[in-house]
């Protein structure tokens, strides 16, 4: 079994969307209930967020952006570029949590405490662009996790798996003009689905050209097809990639009973998904792999999934994954 | 909406006198197809394409060594005018998009000049242009999810739909509406500039809208 590291903050509740925005706390807390359902609690590292050091987020993210963020906070501005981003005083601190909490287990990995680690925090990353909040986020979580994995560790190549039903366009900007980063992801199609970006035709730009694939999935599809796409395309890309860490923005709102997407992937499809993740982990990058927890909104299906997602970062050959409920 | 704001006004022009190779020179450079030909008042009097430049100096001349060098010889003398449609046909400032690509669609020209009330050539328009002004229409350069709403065919429905959205404090990037495939309803497809759907779907279907299956959205299916 693998050692696997869990950062978990209650701090991460903070973060206030206001009233109907499904971005909310209890996803974090159905995520922890899932994984004490479980059993997995006492087979995990615990750890908590800790404040990052500023010269990280600067790394993928303007000054200017930054301070504008840490300035609406203070002013008590409750959205942040787009009514999608609501947020409370607090917000910017505790993204600063996040952040620091990822970097954190990233050290622990690269250390050698624990092999891979589960990151669900809040405010989530995928879609905040270099100057720009979007979707919910405010940081590019991963964006972030990958520099410093190269500028502190020295990593040459880390590959990105993103299966949020949405397209991580932050990510994939932030690096599409970069061959040491490899951005895949795997959404609903971008002419339904939020934001609009991620079609297949989009493969990164001058000397990043080749290392962004995008799969999307039109609308009404389900594990049969995300399984075709992920064999038919990241499985090649990482065996010529060859990543040494993998990073993964995981979202679980594919999930057939999640309401903010048209998918119909089941907790098995999840299973099979992150399964052939560790895989690659295992195959490429010595079983490095931090995933990063970004959309998932059933709150009804959320403990199963997150239990099943820690188990198969344990590597638990004892407990089963629980069925779809 | 209209062709001034969204033309090219860098045109790129070229003397009738000039030889085809440097025509095709300069469209090379530019990255363009199609090079008016202005006279000495700034006025165009003919339009060359790249697909003129193609056929009139066919690489299948070489396939025959006896004819080669005449050929290419014959080919070098040539000169713009020699090639040009004469007389293009041009647009006004005044034309509104919508005129220009009913035109490029009837016309089936790439582009055309456009040109102001004197009659001088102060732009062209391209199907490029064109797609770039339609993206802006659909409002898909900006991040957003496209709801599919089912109405009847009736007075008013509209404004329920953009009350509600109004209500959930959305902005619309744009609201396409089309005939839909059962007798007496149209679909609604309003572009959201949102990633929070759920809960104006809800209010949708509250109020009685039918939201269209995904699958069922693309344009193809829809009566024509």
């Amino acid at each position: 079994m693998k050692k696997t590291g869990f950062l978990f903050d209650e701090r991460y509740l903070i973060h206030d969307t206001g009233p109907y925005h499904p971005e909310v706390s209890d996803r974090l807390l159905a995520a922890y209930q899932g994984i004490k359902k479980a059993g997995l609690l006492e087979k995990l590292v615990l750890f908590k967020g800790v404040r990052v050091d500023l010269k990280w987020v600067e790394e993928v993210h303007d000054a200017d952006y930054i301070a504008r963020f840490g300035d609406a906070c203070v002013a008590g501005k409750k959205e942040l570029d787009t009514p999608d981003c609501q947020m409370c005083a607090e917000t910017y601190e505790i993204a600063l949590l996040a952040v620091g909490g990822i970097l954190d287990a990233l050290r622990r990995m690269m250390e050698g405490e624990i092999d891979n680690a589960f990151c669900p925090v809040r405010p989530p990353g995928h879609h905040a662009e270099r100057s720009r909040a979007m979707g919910f986020c405010y940081f590019n979580n991963i964006a972030i996790a990958a520099r410093y994995l190269q500028k502190e560790w020295g990593i040459g190549r880390v590959g990105i798996v993103d299966f949020d039903v949405h397209h991580g366009n932050g990510t994939q900007h932030l690096f599409e003009d970069d061959p040491t980063v490899f951005y895949y992801s795997i959404h609903e199609h971008p002419s339904f689905a939020f934001p609009g970006t991620g079609r297949e035709f989009e493969e990164g730009v001058g000397a990043g050209t080749g290392y962004t694939k995008n799969s999307p999935v039109l609308p009404g599809q389900g594990d049969d097809e995300y399984r075709r796409l992920i064999v038919r395309d990241l499985i090649p890309a990482f065996e010529t990639f060859r990543p040494e860490v993998i990073l993964v923005s995981t979202g679980f709102d594919a999930h057939e009973d999640d309401e903010m997407a048209d998918m119909r992937v089941t907790t098995e499809g999840f299973n099979w998904i992150m399964e052939t993740i560790v895989g690659l982990a295992d195959t490429y990058a010595g079983g490095r792999l931090v995933s990063i927890l970004e959309g998932g909104y059933s709150l009804q299906r959320l403990p199963e999934l997150v239990g099943n997602h820690v188990r198969i970062l344990l590597g638990d050959p004892a407990g089963a994954l629980q069925k779809n409920g | 909406m209209l062709v001034g704001k969204s033309m090219t006004s860098k045109v790129i022009t070229i003397d009738k006198n000039e030889s085809l190779f440097t025509a095709r020179e300069v469209m090379r450079k530019n990255n363009i197809r199609h090079l008016p030909v202005v006279d000495g008042e700034n006025r165009p009097v003919g339009i060359v394409t790249d697909r003129d430049l193609r056929s009139a100096m066919p690489y299948r001349i070489y396939r025959n060594p006896d004819t080669a060098q005449a050929e290419s010889e014959r080919i070098a003398k040539l000169k713009v005018s020699d090639i040009m449609t004469e007389d293009p046909m041009t647009i006004p400032l005044t034309y509104t998009l919508q005129d220009a690509l009913l035109l490029i669609q009837e016309k089936r020209f790439g582009a055309f000049p456009v040109v102001d009330d004197k009659g001088k050539l102060v732009g062209m328009i391209s199907v490029r242009d064109l797609l770039r002004a339609f993206i802006n229409v659909l409002g898909i350069g900006e991040p957003g999810t496209l709801l599919g709403i089912l109405v009847e065919e009736k007075v008013g429905q509209l404004k329920r739909i953009v009350d509600v959205i109004t209500e959930e404090n959305i902005s619309f990037g744009s609201v396409l509406v089309a005939r839909y495939g059962e007798k007496g309803k149209r679909a609604v497809f309003p572009y959201l500039l949102t990633n929070n759907v759920i809960r104006v779907k809800k209010r949708l279907q509250e109020i009685g809208f039918k939201l269209i299956d995904p699958m069922e959205w693309y344009i193809d299916q829809l009566n024509r």
